[in-house]
């Protein structure tokens, strides 16, 4: 019961059959969505990004531990998480710094690339979403600072079609690092 | 008794040149001076008791999680005793930290350089070809354990120390006990956290992020305004709207003599504006009834009253205390958050681990009380996770602080200015006041701050 209620809504499996080709116009969407979220988010653009969300948006970025090999997939936590967001959540993030002169995390912001990678794109049986997994490299400057903090991680979207475009609906962020390199995580993964 | 030295640098300062009992003053260069944090983790985190975690982190027996006691690794684990125990997580054959998991189930720790093994408790238990006898006949199986750790529980958080003959547990406590078993022993079931901790690095000292957690009131207005801008501190139209936090700067401060310090937050105007009621016409049940501690309802309420006295009651219903620290490295909140859904109580806990002069790592749980009902335990860890710890929206901001502090502690020239600490309360006692310890009343000072800096000098001057 608690279980259920702490952890996310477990994503639809990426099943191979279903996976949509390289190249093809819907794969080529999804690649521009991809590009262009990063882009707005790069540059600030963070009210043009709440409008990629659906109402319905669940954003999570569960914790990591170290174990054995054979326990590869008992890494990640899913309970308490770096980031357990709604969409009324995600939306106070963004205000805190559009709407505020003194969210001091990001203020002055960091300058950061968003490198997408590695993109694949399934059909999800019984739904018309698409399921997304990308690979995200995000490159963080801050202040005067000679080095860049690094956040390594694979993203699991789920993609729906909204009035003809397609929005976010899920994700789910799988970081690299069990401690977290970069002293905050107030950026948008 | 101890015997009073002041540790001399290696340029000839004196510890003694670094702080100002008069002025209350402390040198930046205290924050991250390489020799200092070699004294501090001797004097310090090999001295004091240190906080780890939480017993329900490893329930079953075999358990273990890896933590750090200030600058060293060591194994929290559940042995065959059903009892956790605290060893150090270094092989004593050849210096191989034992476990590179950061948790898990066994009872046979197998250090994975020559195959000595060792059991929960740290008891040796042999090496491989056992016939061979690879340890050597020259000392016992007793003497070649894991170095083992005094362990004390109390409200099911786990603090050790390496000081195993020191003082206990309850007189590290002293005068904060009366007010910590509000908070952590408020139910018969007691306390669980709710998953492992957010685990992340701020290249700071770890002084920057300690000497703020013994109560900082004042950086709450500025660093943490936009609570009140567009955050959950945004008064409602009724109250004229807008940003202001200095409504939440009042209330006491309590600092003791271990430098444990609290801010006990007046809860008046939140029970004005659940029950429409003056707060002193309320009995203390009925203000508990319309806003419970974090983590209680009001189902569970008569539990809670039963557990304490009529004074502790009283602080819990006026001014419970809120955020806090224990010394050295640990920091507390109990916050009431205003939300869309009524207030809702966030309890978490944050250890600030040393990793060299210039990095710390920030480790942060959530909790609540066992019995708390999973629908609200789901909101407190969500609200939990979003305004504290790694992505929390008020913590990212004192994370992007205390790096400036500890480069700041660097300059040729800055490293000779002093952090001042001399808002002082000039009425250290307020009538009535139930509770022990140094006590301040009204808007916040830099008391407990000073206190903090105090119980710092006195440790590291102090010689056994």
């Amino acid at each position: 019961m608690l279980q259920q209620l702490l952890e996310p809504t477990p994503l639809p499996p990426s099943i191979k059959a279903n996976r949509i080709p390289s190249g093809s116009d819907t794969y080529n969407e999804v690649l521009d969505f991809l590009y262009d979220e990063a882009e707005m988010l790069d540059n600030l653009r963070l009210g043009e990004w709440a409008e990629l969300l659906t109402k319905d948006l669940e954003y999570n970025a569960p914790l990591r531990h170290t174990r054995s090999t054979s326990q590869f997939d008992q890494t990640y936590s899913r309970n308490v998480q770096h980031l357990h967001e709604n969409y009324g959540s995600m939306l106070m993030r963004v205000k805190r710094i559009t709407d505020t002169k003194s969210a001091w995390g990001e203020d002055p912001p960091s300058r950061i690339k968003r490198l997408v990678t590695n993109v694949r794109v399934y059909r999800i049986d019984d739904s018309d979403d698409l399921k997304v997994e990308s690979y995200l490299l995000l490159t963080r400057s801050r202040f005067d600072f000679d080095y860049f903090d690094l956040i390594p991680c694979v993203r699991h979207d789920i993609l729906r079609r909204e009035d003809g475009a397609l929005k976010l609906a899920r994700r789910e962020i799988l970081l690299d690092q069990v401690v977290i390199g970069t002293p905050n995580l107030g950026v948008i993964l | 008794m101890d015997r009073k030295s002041n540790p001399k640098l290696s340029d000839g300062t004196l510890l003694s040149d670094l702080i100002n009992l008069e002025t209350r003053e402390v040198k930046m260069r205290a924050l991250s001076d390489p020799e200092l944090f070699e004294l501090e983790m001797e004097r310090i985190f090999a001295k004091t008791w240190v906080f780890l975690g939480h017993e329900t982190e490893i329930p079953n027996k075999g358990d273990f999680v890896v933590r750090d006691m200030g600058s060293d690794s060591v194994l929290m684990a559940r042995g065959a005793d059903g009892e956790v125990h605290v060893s150090l997580n270094v092989c004593p054959h050849r210096g191989m930290k034992i476990s590179t998991h950061d948790v898990g189930n066994t009872m046979t720790h197998v250090c994975i350089y020559h195959g000595w093994a060792f059991k929960p408790n740290g008891d040796f238990i042999g090496a491989p070809v056992e016939k061979e006898c690879m340890h050597g006949k020259m000392m016992t199986k007793q003497e070649l354990g894991l170095k083992k750790a005094r362990v004390a529980i109390y409200g099911g958080l786990v603090f050790a120390t390496w000081n195993i003959e020191g003082p206990s547990f309850e007189d590290f406590l002293g005068d904060a006990k009366w007010y910590f078993d509000t908070l952590w022993c408020r139910t018969d079931k007691g306390m669980e956290v709710l998953g492992p901790p957010q685990r992340f690095t701020i290249r700071a000292n770890w002084k920057t992020a300690c000497e703020q957690s013994a109560s900082d009131g004042f950086h709450v207005l500025t660093l943490h305004r936009w609570l009140s801008e567009v955050g959950p501190y945004r008064k409602p139209g009724s109250e004229g709207g807008g940003g202001d936090l200095t409504p939440e700067m009042y209330g006491t401060e309590v600092y003791t003599a271990h430098a444990h310090t609290m801010r006990c937050i007046e809860l008046d105007r939140k029970i004005r504006r659940l029950t429409g009621k003056d707060p002193s016409e309320l009995s203390i049940k009925e203000k508990l009834e319309a806003l419970p501690p974090p983590g209680i309802t009001p189902e569970m309420l008569p539990e809670v009253l039963r557990r304490f006295s009529d004074d502790q009651l009283r602080v819990m219903a006026w001014r419970p205390p809120q955020v806090g620290n224990f010394f050295p490295n640990g920091l507390f909140e109990f916050v009431y958050i205003p939300s869309p859904d009524g207030v809702i109580g966030v309890m978490a806990l944050h250890a600030y681990v040393p990793k060299g002069p210039d990095k710390l790592e920030f480790v942060n749980w959530i909790l609540a009380e066992k019995d708390t009902p999973p629908e609200l335990k789901a909101k407190m860890l969500r609200l939990g996770v979003q305004l504290l710890g790694t992505s929390g929206m008020v913590e990212q901001d004192d994370s992007d602080t205390w790096p400036h502090q500890t480069l700041a502690a660097k300059g040729a020239v800055s490293k000779h200015i002093t952090m001042k600490y001399q808002s002082m309360y000039e009425n250290n006692r307020l009538e009535g006041w139930p509770g022990p310890g140094d006590v301040g009343d009204g808007f916040t000072k830099d008391d407990t701050q000073w206190r903090w800096w105090e119980y710092w000098y006195e440790l590291m001057t102090a010689e056994n």
